[in-house]
Order: C-alpha cells, then sequence, then structure tokens
C-alpha cells in the first residue's frame, strides 16, 4: 500500500515539475493522464522538451541518461517516467 | 529612398492594434503612468504564436514576433506580405533568459543545463523565430549596438532598398525590462533614485530616467505608393563633444532638407535625466521658431531601441498634438509632414531619423 501511495505521490509531483520545467502555463497536473503519451499527439513535446526533461531527471533524481535509445523508452508518459525514477533515482 | 508602409507596436501604451481595428493611438491621448519608475509594455495574447513556441520564448522575443506577426498579412501561412528580409536592432536581447542561463551554470556547477532559457536568450532569436513563424528564409540580421541597434537595422534597410527597390523588408527595434539589467543600470544612475509618482519625467531636474521596453516593426521598400512615410536620411554618431554633435546635425540637415529648410516638429528623445539636457537643448536650438518640439520618453521609457517607438509615434502622430508631448508649440498652426527625430543614448550614442510623412 506504501508503496502504491508513493508512486501516486511521485507522478503528481513529477507531472508538477514537468508543467514547470516546460512552462506549460495553460494545463495543470490533473490534465496530464498517467498513460498520455508525452510527445506527439498527447501532450504535444517536442525535441527541446525531450531535453528539458533530461535535464530534469538529472537534477530531480539524480539520473543520468547517457543512451538516447534509453531516452526514448523513458520519456514515453508519466508512467515510464516513474517507473524509470524508481528504479534509477540516486536522490 | 526608402519608405515605410506598415507599422506596428507593443509598448507601455495601447498602441498594440486591436484585431481588425487598425493602427491604436489610445497610448497617444491618454497616457499610462510609469510604476515604481518602470514603463513595462502592455502585451497581447499574442494568438498568432503558437503555444508551444510561445511558452518557451523570452519577453523581448514575445514582443517582437507579436509586433511583426501583427503586420497586416504577415501572418504565416496565409500572410500576404512577404518581405525578402528581416531586420532587428536589438540593444540587450533576451537579457533576463541570459541572466538565467549564467546562473544555472553557478547553480548546477557547469553541469546538465536546459536549452531553452539559452536558445532565447541571444539576441538574434527575435529575428530567426519572426523568420521561422513567417517561413521567410530571406536576408536575417540582427544588429546590437545598444543605443544604436534600430538604426543600424534601418540604415542596412535603406542600402538594401537601394539595391533592390521593389523589395520590401521588416525591421524593427525590441528590447525587454530585465529586472537583473535594471538594477545594474540603476546603480550605474541611469534610473531616477525618486519616485516618479504623480510628477512630470522632464522638470524632475535630477540624474536618470526611468526604464521601458517595447518592439515596433515597420514594413520598407523602395516603393512610393501607399506609403506612409518616406524615410529621407539616418545618421548614427558615437561622440561627447557638442561642437562635434552640433556639426553633424547640421550636416545632415543640410544634406537631407531644401535648402533653408527646417522640419516641422522636432521629436525629441528628452529622457529627464539633468545631465544629458544640455545636448538635447543644443539639437533644439538648431529648429527655426516655428518648428514644434515634441517629447517621447515618458510614453516608452528609457531603453536601446526607444527611437523605434519614436519612428512608430511619428508615422501616427494625430494632427494636433496631445499636450503632454509638447514641449514647444509656435503659434501658428502647422502640419507635420518632415519630422527630426534625434535620440541620445547614455549621452555617447545619438541618432538623427528625418521622416516625410505621406498627408
Amino acid at each position: 500500500m506504501t508503496n502504491i501511495m508513493e508512486t501516486a505521490q511521485l507522478k503528481q509531483q513529477l507531472k508538477q515539475q514537468i508543467i514547470q520545467f516546460l512552462n506549460l502555463t495553460d494545463i495543470t497536473a490533473d490534465d496530464i493522464q498517467d498513460d498520455k503519451p508525452l510527445f506527439g499527439e498527447g501532450l504535444g513535446l517536442d525535441s527541446i522538451d525531450s531535453l528539458e526533461l533530461i535535464v530534469l531527471l538529472n537534477r530531480g533524481y539524480g539520473i543520468v541518461i547517457k543512451d538516447l535509445k534509453d531516452g526514448r523508452k523513458v520519456l514515453v508518459d508519466v508512467n515510464s517516467m516513474v517507473d524509470y525514477i524508481e528504479k534509477n533515482r540516486t536522490k | 529612398m526608402l519608405y515605410i508602409h506598415q507599422t506596428s507596436c507593443i509598448s507601455p501604451q495601447g498602441t498594440y492594434p486591436s484585431p481588425g481595428a487598425g493602427v491604436a493611438t489610445a497610448g497617444i491621448t491618454a497616457p499610462r503612468r510609469p510604476v515604481d519608475n518602470l514603463l513595462r509594455a502592455i502585451e497581447p495574447s499574442y494568438e498568432g504564436i503558437p503555444g508551444s513556441i510561445l511558452r518557451r520564448m523570452s519577453k523581448s522575443v514575445k514582443m517582437g514576433v507579436g509586433a511583426a506577426l501583427s503586420l497586416p498579412g504577415s501572418a504565416a501561412p496565409s500572410r500576404v506580405l512577404s518581405p525578402q528580409g528581416i531586420l532587428i536592432g536589438t540593444g540587450n536581447g533576451g537579457t533576463e533568459d541570459s541572466v538565467k542561463f549564467l546562473k544555472q551554470i553557478i547553480d548546477y556547477n557547469e553541469g546538465l543545463l536546459t536549452p531553452g532559457t539559452f536558445v532565447q536568450s541571444t539576441a538574434n532569436a527575435i529575428a530567426s523565430q519572426i523568420g521561422l513563424l513567417q517561413h521567410n528564409n530571406g536576408y536575417n540580421v540582427t544588429y546590437v549596438h545598444r543605443g544604436l541597434a534600430f538604426e543600424s537595422a534601418l540604415i542596412d534597410a535603406a542600402m538594401l532598398v537601394n539595391e533592390h527597390p521593389g523589395h520590401s523588408y521588416l525591421a524593427g527595434g525590441v528590447d525587454e525590462i530585465s529586472d537583473h539589467h535594471y538594477r545594474f543600470e540603476y546603480s550605474e544612475g541611469w534610473y531616477k533614485k525618486e519616485d516618479l509618482s504623480g510628477k512630470d519625467l522632464y522638470t524632475t531636474d535630477s540624474p536618470g530616467s526611468i526604464a521601458g521596453e517595447g518592439a515596433a516593426m515597420f514594413i520598407l521598400s523602395g516603393t512610393p505608393a501607399n506609403a506612409v512615410a518616406e524615410v529621407k536620411g539616418v545618421l548614427t554618431l558615437r561622440s561627447e563633444d557638442h561642437p562635434t554633435i552640433k556639426a553633424a546635425i547640421q550636416l545632415f540637415l543640410e544634406r537631407h532638407l531644401p535648402a533653408g529648410t527646417l522640419p516641422d516638429l522636432l521629436l525629441s528623445g528628452e529622457n529627464g535625466d539633468n545631465r544629458g539636457l544640455e545636448g538635447y537643448e543644443l539639437c533644439e536650438a538648431m529648429m527655426a521658431p516655428d518648428t514644434t518640439i515634441a517629447r517621447f520618453k515618458h510614453l516608452c521609457g528609457e531603453y536601446p531601441t526607444a527611437s523605434a517607438y519614436a519612428l512608430w509615434l511619428a508615422c501616427n502622430l494625430p494632427a494636433v498634438l496631445p499636450g503632454h508631448l509638447v514641449k514647444w508649440l509656435p503659434s501658428k498652426e502647422k502640419v507635420y509632414q518632415t519630422i527630426l527625430i534625434y535620440n541620445q543614448y547614455e549621452f555617447s550614442q545619438h541618432s538623427l531619423i528625418l521622416l516625410e510623412r505621406s498627408l
């Protein structure tokens, strides 16, 4: 139960960080669905945003993504990012 | 021969045109006053800029792109107007984002940095974003000559038009108030220490001015048909020697005006700084007794490209000047056809723009 709560809190925190980092002023955390694609038809993010998200992971969670292939797998939606953060975070 | 065909302006006054309403002049008749000695621009909602792009833009980029896209027919993809080049002058570019980026370098010990603030903080982000949004891959240049940046863009446009009279060019001046930059310049004495609430900027008799910001854009070409005005001449000069400045103004007027004539109106960049007043009075003394003298810095504040606002104002002046603009009004009524804009920035950078309006 604790893990589920922690994951839910992490998702909420991450959504707020995404909004803040990417200056998504016209949406709230509630507007970002966990399984909604971050890029393309979902949130509509682009390649510059992917760099911002990699910096977010580094600053917020101490995660360094060195391989672009990893980045593509991680930056799919909030679920995939949270899953990666839980497994790889150093802070 | 350089003709102005269209103008647009985002400024601390109500100068941004409402959709379909033509040129806004409300800011000329009922001016907003500075708050905390700052005149911040009234920004529109920037409806022509996609949200995904807008959220990354610094204020200077937003104002520059917003003013450019408000020119009739300039919004891609349905634009009618397709300038062959984009020439922007900006003294400071996106200073606020530059400082954010520099702060990141320190805060994160030269580690992984976010690209957004870097991309948007470069001075040429304004012209390049206009180019991208207008699908314009022509000549794209940014001038950063501080208080002469806009005039340098105008001079380049004049040279381009001289080579290609049938081409049109988008030229403009853009600067933003950056809190960091304001503090630096405040400590150097360029802004007033006393609160200006309820006071007249021009009678404070103290050092410093008020800070301002804005973006003014112009469509220029070598074709006189349907032009708002003709830019008869532009001069830039760096000097603090009054005889040199006086000689340059004299030569400029002799070169660009018919013998024995002087401008109908002098639009002076006087900014309330009592240390620079002598320079402006030097130019005023060279005008004819029936030359009206007006000032504009109480409308836009002081910033490196304030002369772009002055040019917009000169193009859009009402037939009867509001009293707050006037410093000297001759008894005889005048039609303001030839207008001289004289501006100085931090005492050493001087510019003259001579305009002949189409009446």
